[in-house]
């Protein structure tokens, strides 16, 4: 009925150039909404981090476009199956593995950072299972449906995230103090390139582009979408800096854990409706989780259906259990930063530095021919 | 439809499954009505409470060191219904209940062991710091468990008190929360220059990190009564307290950060003594930092617009500019002994810099700073600094000429 | 296994009982369905099978003047007296005697099938018949039949009149500013109705036959030149499918066509308005008319449609869009307000202003229950009060829902069963439901309010956020005859969002829904 086969993409499961866009920024923006001020302070330790955040951003953006160059090489087929056009069978397979590897820890990553701060701000008693499992299920009802049903919901989710996120952080201008921004460039640009490498990490998302290029309705248009979605992600992550280095300056956001959570609720609207906007935020932010731990949980079960050539569906199933274990892998919440700069590490190594030799050798071997 | 019969009855399996487990329990689920809820905190140099000597007397507590005493009022169910029952006489809102013991934390949870309501402090609006308590112990160690707690959120505000904070948060006015009362006279920086702008938990925070030193609004108790008078002084380097500036030298500072919204200046006229007051409608003030080798100096640049809003000076005649002017004079000449009074109270006698004039040197000269942050208290207190002060009065209500 | 086994015993035992039973009845059977050259004989045949039937009656006469014997038969009531007796009673015994001697001189011969048809029946709706089922059939259904002696077969007028109501305002569907034009249960009336309502050339409709034992008419409406023609295959393909007894409703059409008949938002959209109808078909979509019943169905259908009322197009683009932007308020309210409640009452009091909470306390504390017990008691008390509402003559109806509300939420926070905000909650929840253009929906929200609270009560917020991703997960993946049901929020179309939460003039409409594939993508000309 669906054609669910050997070929996962059928005619009908295409994605417009928006959508792609969309699935960029929401596949983007996560748990580093609310680390990142804190990170990237703790290495630049200047109030000029906002630079680092742009530095960062453009990075990102160089290697989406490789990415997408190198998949555009290949039209119609993910990188799980034109690996291993590019470096054989064996080559391709364990390329094929370390990805799907990546997406599941990523999000075991993310759905572990998501209970982290449910279980500190919302729901102090409730066992983590109980905040895993429901989120896992409404997970996985949603990818049964394929790329087009997580792609529409991606679409209804932004702009809610878009309209409440920027409202809240805007309104913190009560406690927003200039000075603490200042001065730029006060002690040159060397503190600002210590900072690059940790932003760069906030951007890992664009990666995803390795596999929706073959789904895209006009493929000649990824790069304009990769690079919307990745200039959405920055000047989201920007507004997020400034306005939280702004109210609690550099020495106050590294001592803090979650740095933005706090800038929201640092402040109250007396008669505003709501009062306290930590609600709002916190909604959005688990909107956002969502989509990205769906997004990845989808890449890596493509990826083993692609890699073994069966159905999708058990590999949808089947990927559950070890995300839950990953998951619960980090005893405490320092183990799961850990995690964290592993995998971000781990995307700098496959998604920052390998997409340049492939593509080469791509070009080279697509010459030869 | 997309899903397949197997794939309904999978998804169907697993949620009937998972629809169980919650029946064991709502685990967070807990009822507002059951709870109480902490709107002021005070902290105190250890003093036992009568309740708590009795129930010492009764029975062994737990191994603890006397080192603190909170003051946690709370709005308890009880209280709350009685406040939002429209008939009766109005009764008192808000119970007050102590606690002595040594762990911030540990004396919330012993709250539990004497009320059936426990403690939940999301709506903690103020926190009161006694003097004896932060003469003694680290501003950082007091506030640690608040900052950490969920619970507490980091917009709560933060006093202190000459004397013992528990008596701010008493009040013998029916109907009224002390708390809220406190709270709410922050807001009054644009009636007057002798507030600070106000000190939340997460500022607090940022403070203390910095390094740098920093004031707090001091509050007094009297009968019930409270009143903002003036400042403490938290030394950078120890975080403890180590005096006060009263009202006049808060007045000096603010001038300084030019941060004023509102209030007044009162001169006396040189020529006739007599009484000139001018009301404060904006307040600019720009710190210029100067180096020259190892040599530091400041330039302050301080304007002003108001109007005259109380004048006693019979002979003088507001609508000629000529006594505008001189009134002007006069008030400018008393910011600059304002601001130089505190100035030498932060050089001479504290040695300390609250007043902003580090911040200004680390953005205007970012390399000096790091050189002199370590020591910037030491090195401030021998500094130079200049004031000039510029008033405008843009008019004088609505009475003119005495003639 | 054991009774089928019995069964076919029993079967088969009954059959050879019956196998010489039948041979005998057969013979006579298969000569007693046709008619036969015995005049009286045909008589008797059909008395016996219809006339029992206190209804039907039999007026035997002569024809003209020519001797030949006759009879009408038909049911009172369903068919039209002035018709039987001004038309075909005169124009059968009128005296053609004239014309009749122009014929052969055989009586029987001349009666010629052509003559009477052609020549002496002045009615427009003539059929012939060959079997006694089917003159049963047609005559019980309100047509005429007429034997004469010397045929062997009966003619069929067509008689039938049914009683139908006046044309007025839809009780379900009321508009401020609107035609006051409804459909009734008939269905010939319905279809003049769209036919009278403008674009009458390229207007198709094609009937069709459901229900197995009491066939009813439906007819499918579609405007040719507009509509994808993918889509009405589709919707055909789904009719012909129906494979039931009875079809009382047009509810049974749309349940056993839907797409997904697990999901508790409706895919198909159901109207007594023409206006409403008439309005769809220029989108290029497809009604279905049944007979019997003035709802009316259109597919495909999305969920911003049914967020949608025809008074959004007949006022101005100001007041439209801001009624509009009211309702999609009106649904976030209906769904989550409870919801919101019981989450922030239960499991995060910290997150409502202070002020609010206290009072929150000092009202709710005498309540023994916990919050989410006091919704579910509130709720579930105004669901039947509506429903009884619904029952009740129409002059105690409006009344009790007043009364219902007002006293029994005073009196029930004097007892101090439930607290006095949550009477709020839950008002604000049913009116905001109440204004929902579409009762179908209506009904879903309210269902799902439950869920919704549910939620709540087991994980805070963070249950509410979950259930809303689960809804619109699923809504994302439903889809009405291949239009996903999210459009045209999702894809992102920038043009479709003209009628979507705003209503832009019309003179920026010139265009119809991409997702409707039409033929024809420009409104004007």
């Amino acid at each position: 009925m669906k054609g669910r086969g050997k070929m996962i993409i059928s005619p009908k499961d295409t994605i417009t150039t928006p959508q792609t866009a969309v699935i960029v920024i929401n596949f983007t923006l996560g748990t580093g909404i609310l680390t990142l001020p804190r990170t990237s302070v703790e290495k630049v330790h200047t109030p000029d981090v906002w630079l680092t955040v742009i530095l960062g951003g453009l990075i990102a953006m160089m290697a989406g476009i490789i990415m997408v160059k190198l998949s555009l090489q290949f039209p119609e087929k993910t990188v799980y199956q034109y690996s291993q056009e590019i470096i054989g069978k064996w080559g391709g397979s364990l390329l094929s593995l370390l990805i799907v590897g990546y997406f599941l820890t990523t999000s075991g990553f993310q759905i572990r950072s998501l209970t982290e701060v449910t279980k500190y701000l919302l729901l102090e008693g409730t066992p983590t299972w109980a905040i895993i499992m429901p989120f896992m299920w409404v997970g996985l009802y949603l990818i049964v449906g394929g790329i087009n049903p997580i792609t529409r919901l991606f679409e209804i989710v932004l702009p809610i995230t878009v309209v409440i996120f920027l409202m809240v952080t805007f309104m913190s201008f009560k406690i927003f103090e200039v000075d603490n921004l200042r001065p730029v460039l006060g002690e040159g640009i060397i503190p600002i390139l210590k900072g690059v490498k940790t932003t760069s990490l906030a951007y890992t998302g664009p990666e995803i582009m390795l596999l929706l290029v073959a789904f895209m309705k006009e493929p000649s248009k990824a790069v304009k979408a990769t690079l919307g979605g990745i200039f959405m992600a920055l000047i989201f992550y920007m507004i997020t800096v400034v306005m939280v280095l702004g109210a609690l300056s550099v020495d106050g956001v590294v001592t803090r854990t979650w740095p933005t959570l706090d800038l929201i609720r640092s402040f109250e609207l007396t008669g505003l409706i709501f009062e306290r906007f930590d609600s709002l935020l916190l909604v959005v932010w688990m909107m956002q989780m969502f989509t990205i731990f769906t997004m990845a949980h989808y890449a890596a079960a493509l990826g083993l259906a692609q890699l073994f050539k069966k159905s999708i569906h058990p590999f949808i199933y089947g990927v559950i259990p070890i995300i839950y274990l990953i998951s619960m892998t980090p005893k405490n919440i320092n183990d799961v930063f850990k995690l964290g700069n592993m995998v971000g590490t781990l995307a700098l190594f496959l998604f920052g530095l390998l997409p340049l030799p492939l593509l080469i050798v791509a070009k080279w071997r697509g010459g030869k021919q | 439809m997309n899903l397949s019969r197997n794939n309904i009855r999978l998804l169907s399996v697993s949620l009937l499954v998972l629809l169980l487990f919650p029946l064991t329990g709502c685990w967070s689920s807990h009822e507002i009505e059951e709870q109480s809820f902490g709107v002021g905190v005070a902290y105190d140099k250890d003093k036992e409470s009568m309740v708590e000597k009795e129930f010492d007397k009764q029975a062994e507590g737990y191994p603890k060191k006397n080192l603190i005493t909170s003051t946690y009022q709370l709005i308890t169910p009880q209280v709350a219904s009685s406040t939002t029952d429209q008939g009766g006489p109005p009764q008192k809102s808000y119970v007050n209940v102590s606690e002595t013991g040594d762990s911030a934390f540990q004396i919330v949870r012993e709250l539990s062991l004497r009320s059936d309501a426990p403690l939940t402090s999301p709506h903690m609006k103020v926190m009161v710091i006694g003097e004896a308590l932060a003469r003694s112990y680290s501003l950082e160690q007091i506030v640690d468990q608040n900052l950490r707690d969920n619970d507490f959120r980091p917009s709560c505000l933060v006093l202190i008190s000459k004397g013992r904070a528990s008596d701010t948060l008493e009040s013998k006015k029916a109907g009224e929360i002390p708390a809220f009362r406190l709270a709410g006279m922050i807001d009054n920086t644009y009636r007057t220059t002798r507030i600070l702008p106000p000190m939340s938990l997460i500022k607090l925070e940022s403070k203390i990190q910095s390094g740098s030193s920093f004031l707090l609004q001091n509050v007094l108790s009297a009968n019930g009564e409270i009143k903002f008078a003036g400042a403490g002084i938290i030394k950078g380097k120890t975080k403890k307290m180590i005096g006060f500036l009263n009202e006049e030298e808060l007045d000096g500072v603010t001038w300084i950060t030019g941060k004023g919204k509102g209030g007044l200046v009162k001169s006396f006229d040189k020529r006739t003594g007599q009484l000139i007051v001018y009301e404060i409608e904006s307040m600019k003030s720009r710190i210029e930092p100067h180096v020259k080798g190892n040599n530091i100096s400041f330039d302050v640049h301080i304007e002003s617009e108001g109007r005259l809003s109380e004048n006693w000076v019979i002979s003088g005649n507001p609508l000629k500019n000529q006594f505008l002017q001189r009134a002007q004079k006069n008030a400018e000449k008393e910011v600059k002994h304002l601001i130089r009074n505190v100035t030498k109270k932060m050089q001479k006698e504290y040695q300390v810099d609250v007043a902003g004039f580090g911040n200004q040197l680390r953005i205007k000269h970012p390399r000096v700073w790091m050189r002199v942050k370590d020591n910037w208290d030491q090195t401030f207190s021998e500094v130079s600094i200049n004031y000039d002060v510029k008033l405008t009065i843009k008019d004088y209500g609505t009475s003119g000429s005495k003639k | 296994m054991k009774m089928k086994r019995w069964k076919s015993k029993m079967r088969k035992i009954g059959n050879h009982a019956n196998e010489n039973e039948n041979k005998q009845e057969s013979a006579s059977q298969d000569s007693t369905n046709q008619f036969s050259d015995e005049f009286i004989l045909n008589l008797e045949v059909v008395r016996k099978e219809i006339g029992h039937n206190s209804d039907v009656h039999f007026r035997e006469f002569i024809i003209g003047h020519t001797g030949i014997q006759a009879s009408i038969i038909f049911v009172e009531g369903l068919s039209d007296k002035d018709l039987i007796d001004k038309h075909i009673m005169t124009s059968l015994m009128a005296d053609f005697s004239i014309e009749y001697q122009q014929e052969q001189p055989d009586v029987k011969e001349s009666l010629s099938n052509q003559f009477i048809k052609n020549q002496v029946l002045s009615i427009s709706d003539v059929e012939e018949v060959h079997s006694i089922k089917e003159l049963a059939s047609k005559v019980l259904t309100g047509s005429t039949a007429l034997l004469i002696d010397g045929l062997s077969h009966a003619f069929i007028l067509g008689t039938t009149k049914l009683k139908t109501r006046t044309i007025e305002e839809p009780v379900s569907e009321a508009l401020v500013r609107g035609p006051r034009v409804g459909f009734t249960e008939s269905l010939s009336d319905n279809t003049s109705l769209l036919r009278g309502n403008g674009e009458t050339e390229n207007l198709s409709l094609v009937k069709f036959q459901v229900g197995k034992r009491s066939k009813k008419d439906l007819v499918v409406a579609y405007i040719n030149e507009i509509v994808d023609p993918e889509l009405v295959q589709e919707v055909e393909k789904r009719i012909k499918k129906i494979d039931v007894d009875n079809v009382p409703e047009s509810g049974y059409v749309e349940q056993l066509i839907e797409d997904n008949y697990l999901s508790p938002f409706p895919q198909v959209q159901n109207t007594e308005r023409p206006d409403r109808v008439m309005a769809a078909l220029m989108e290029g979509r497809v009604a279905i008319l049944l007979d019997g019943t003035p709802f009316a169905l259109i597919a495909p259908v999305t969920f911003s449609m049914m967020l949608q009322s025809p008074e959004d197009y007949y006022e101005r683009w100001i007041p439209g869009t801001f009624i509009r932007f009211l309702r999609y308020i009106a649904v976030v309210l209906a769904l989550f307000t409870p919801a919101v409640y019981i989450a922030f009452i239960s499991f995060h009091p910290g997150m409502i202003p202070t002020k609010l909470a206290i009072s929150i306390i000092g009202t709710k504390s005498g309540v023994p229950f916990p919050a989410l017990i006091e919704a579910l008691f509130m709720e579930i008390a105004i669901e039947i009060l509506r429903e009884a509402g619904l029952r009740l003559p129409k002059p105690i109806g409006p009344a009790m829902g007043i009364v219902g509300g007002l006293i029994i939420g005073e009196a029930a926070v004097q007892a101090g069963i439930v607290s006095p905000i949550l009477v709020i909650v839950v008002a604000l929840t049913a009116i905001s439901s109440f204004s929902i253009p579409q009762y179908s929906v209506g009904i879903t929200l309210r269902i799902l309010r439950f869920a919704a609270m549910l939620c709540a009560a087991i994980l805070g917020l963070y249950g509410v956020v979950l259930f809303f991703l689960f809804m619109m997960s699923h809504l994302v993946k439903l889809k009405s005859f291949g239009v996903p049901y999210m459009s045209p929020a999702v894809p992102y179309r920038l043009s479709e969002w003209k009628d979507l939460m705003v209503r832009m003039p019309l003179m920026m409409m010139k265009r119809r829904p991409k997702m409707m594939h039409t033929k024809d993508p420009l409104r004007k000309g």
